[in-house]
């Protein structure tokens, strides 16, 4: 996250700053959300916005979100993922040396996972990962210049579920879908497929998304569910999710 | 042969400062990073955007900023009469060099060292105009991958027939053998990124054709960034932040 100082405070009551009236609108390459001489102190700007002078300049189309007290940034939904810090990934791995490998997360540059970023790892006993494994890690440290750094274990130490994806099927969707999926309360279609089946899911903000389940036919209808779903409002969703499950049930 | 009637009305019945009808779609191709189909009248072209990703051929990789890559292909069914060579002929590398670097210029490319983006424009349907058409939806492909750009980069050509200046020419009219300029712009900031003219004019009825132009870009630019928040509005995502 940037950020940058306006000069001077705005011409507002008791101190605060006047929020965009940009907010919560959808927002396209170009537009000036804010100007910032009267934004106030301090603006902090996340992804898709650029400073440009004095003005806020949008970079990417979506949907403009603020939280108070000045934190801006662009929400959108692109194939294209832009690593961020303590996002959670699902990634494949493309080289293997022997200090770490490099893993694809589908962002604009490959990754780098220390081989002993992992719980209970040391030089002699390393995980065993081969080329084309799927594996669930968590973004370290993001730079423009060098490579984003994973890691197979939480900020204490320990696995936290993170570390290599054996068998089960990974596909590719958008990063709007991928936040839908992991946001809280339970999204509706993951809510009405855990209602009827038993599958394991590991979902990356990056818009990998990894299924395991006893047979075939279920790994493909949750994947195919969840495709679906990207479109539809959560009433939609679970009468989608209903009439899929009524075709598995009949032989 | 007369190009505008004395009523003032063009061969395909425009006025002289009508640009024609503009269709935009936007992620066609689901593959893809970023895709988006245009029709200017009946030009149509479909615009693909890869990346970015990692530079194919590491000598070639920038310390510094994304390296933009623009191929520019015809399709052998756009013409009136089969085209045998879709690229790898003048006309194609040097549009596709026009086509990056007015697309570059739109690009923060600072923001992504060390990786490449791909654009690959080809043209369905030739009927005059492609140049500007190819940049235009160069531009929405761009935005529908979420490339950053400081701004959307809008085009458009204009010519100079029977002493009247026109905005966006077709096949017929540019094949006149006037003068044909094609402008692309900026349009917040009102900077040219691109300025290409064939044949002659002089200065003071240059000025006239290069505004007229730049106003039609300004019109098609309106009309972009309207369909790409109507594409962004159903694709964005309704709830708060993400509470993991």
């Amino acid at each position: 996250m940037l950020q940058s100082s306006g000069q001077g405070d705005g011409p507002s009551t008791s101190g605060s700053e006047q929020a965009s009236s940009y907010v919560g609108q959808i927002v396209a390459p170009g537009d000036i959300v804010l100007d910032l001489t009267q934004a106030g102190k301090l603006v902090r700007i996340g992804g898709g916005l650029q400073q440009d002078g004095t003005s806020l300049v949008v970079t990417k189309a979506g949907r403009l979100r603020h939280t108070k007290p000045s934190k801006y940034w662009v929400e959108g939904s692109q194939r294209r993922y832009v690593p961020a810090v303590e996002d959670v990934v699902v990634g494949v791995v493309v080289e293997r040396y022997a200090e770490h490998l490099v893993i694809d997360i589908g962002g604009p540059v490959t990754a780098l996972l220390p081989a002993l970023a992992f719980e209970g790892a040391t030089r002699r006993n390393k995980p065993n990962l081969n080329i084309g494994d799927s594996v669930y890690a968590r973004v370290t440290s993001t730079s423009r210049d060098t490579e984003p750094t994973l890691a197979c274990h939480d900020a204490s130490g320990r696995a936290a579920g993170f570390g290599p994806l054996a068998k089960g099927y990974l596909f590719q969707c958008s990063t709007g879908l991928a936040r839908t999926l992991l946001s809280r309360p339970t999204c509706a279609v993951l809510e009405a497929l855990g209602g009827g089946l038993s599958f394991e899911l590991a979902v990356g903000m990056n818009g990998k998304v990894w299924v395991d389940a006893a047979s075939a036919a279920i790994t493909v209808l949750v994947a195919n569910a969840i495709i679906n779903s990207e479109f539809l409002s959560p009433t939609q969703a679970k009468i989608m999710v209903k009439s899929l499950l009524k075709q598995v049930q009949q032989p | 042969m007369e190009y505008v009637s004395p009523e003032g009305l063009r061969l395909d019945g425009r006025r002289p400062k009508e640009v024609r009808q503009l269709k935009c779609e936007l992620a066609v191709l689901h593959r893809a990073d970023g895709s988006a189909y245009l029709e200017m009248g009946n030009t149509k072209v479909l615009a693909t955007v890869y990346g970015p990703h990692e530079v194919s051929q590491r000598s070639q990789s920038l310390h510094d900023r994304a390296l933009v890559h623009c191929e520019y292909s015809m399709a052998t069914f756009s013409t009136g009469e089969r085209r045998r060579r879709p690229k790898g002929d003048r006309r194609s590398v040097e549009l596709s060099l026009v086509i990056r670097q007015s697309m570059e210029a739109a690009i923060l490319t600072h923001l992504l060292p060390r990786t490449q983006i791909d654009i690959y424009v080809q043209v369905l349907q030739a009927d005059g105009g492609t140049r500007a058409a190819c940049i235009n939806a160069a531009t929405l492909a761009l935005a529908d991958a979420g490339v950053p750009m400081r701004d959307l980069v809008a085009s458009c050509a204009a010519g100079y027939l029977n002493g009247t200046p026109l905005l966006d020419l077709n096949y017929v009219e540019d094949s006149a053998g006037g003068p044909d300029l094609t402008v692309a712009l900026l349009p917040k900031a009102e900077k040219v990124t691109l300025l290409q003219m064939d044949s002659k004019l002089p200065l003071d009825t240059f000025e006239a054709v290069l505004g007229l132009a730049m106003d039609g870009c300004k019109a098609i630019a309106a009309h972009m960034r309207q369909a790409l928040l109507e594409h962004t509005r159903k694709q964005a995502v309704v709830r708060g932040p993400v509470r993991l």
